[in-house]
């Protein structure tokens, strides 16, 4: 098998891909008009990050 | 007197005898199902939905190409504890997508650095995602939701 590029993604990079992706998954399988579909995305895709970054500062204090 | 016994069962619960129109449904929307586990997107194709269809082939198929580039570990049957046999589970809910990941991580998996283990977590999410939306597509071919 030849050797394939490997993909270097920072944290925060890595987080919003998958939040992204997600989002938009959710979004198309949940509702079925374009305008709740982008109210859908927009909403999950601020949660996915209020809750990660939430959890990223709650686990500070332990990680020293 | 059995038979009368049989025809007032019949006759009061009608909607215990599924007609053979509504098992051939059943049928259909199994391998719709199917169809939607094995290739992401093919069961909402097959419905004519296809925006959900193109998002969920799309979805499945970034996550699973970035993940596997980013040197996740694509698992295989042979695991050695519960973990990994769950991870095999989870990668296996891409379909034809878990074989494609196979031939992408050529340099093998790198769990040792950050970029390996969102890998990891990224194949997994890809096909408990591509399980959700097959799930969707045999609702919808029921009828049940769309």
């Amino acid at each position: 098998m030849s050797a394939t590029s490997s993909i270097n993604l920072t944290h925060i990079q890595a987080f919003l891909f998958f939040a992204a992706v997600i989002s938009v998954a959710f979004g198309y399988l949940g509702r079925r008009q374009p305008k709740d579909r982008l109210k859908y995305i927009l909403w999950s895709f601020f949660l996915f990050l209020v809750v990660g970054i939430g959890i990223g500062w709650a686990m500070y204090p332990f990680s020293r | 007197m059995a038979e009368e016994l049989t025809d007032r069962v019949m006759e009061e619960t009608p909607g215990q005898v599924p007609a053979a129109g509504e098992t051939q449904n059943e049928n259909r929307a199994l391998a719709i199902g199917i169809a939607g586990w094995l290739v992401p997107g093919l069961g909402h194709a097959l419905q004519r939905m296809w925006g959900r269809a193109g998002v969920v082939f799309l979805a499945v198929g970034l996550l699973v190409i970035t993940g596997a580039r980013m040197r996740g570990n694509v698992f295989t049957s042979k695991g050695n504890d519960a973990f990994d046999t769950l991870g095999y589970v989870a990668d296996l809910g891409t379909g034809s997508f878990y074989l494609a990941a196979r031939a992408l991580e050529g340099n093998g998996a790198d769990v040792s650095h950050a970029d390996g283990d969102y890998g990891t977590r990224f194949l997994a999410t890809a096909g408990v995602l591509n399980l959700l939306a097959a799930l969707h597509a045999f609702e919808a071919a029921r009828g049940r939701k769309a």
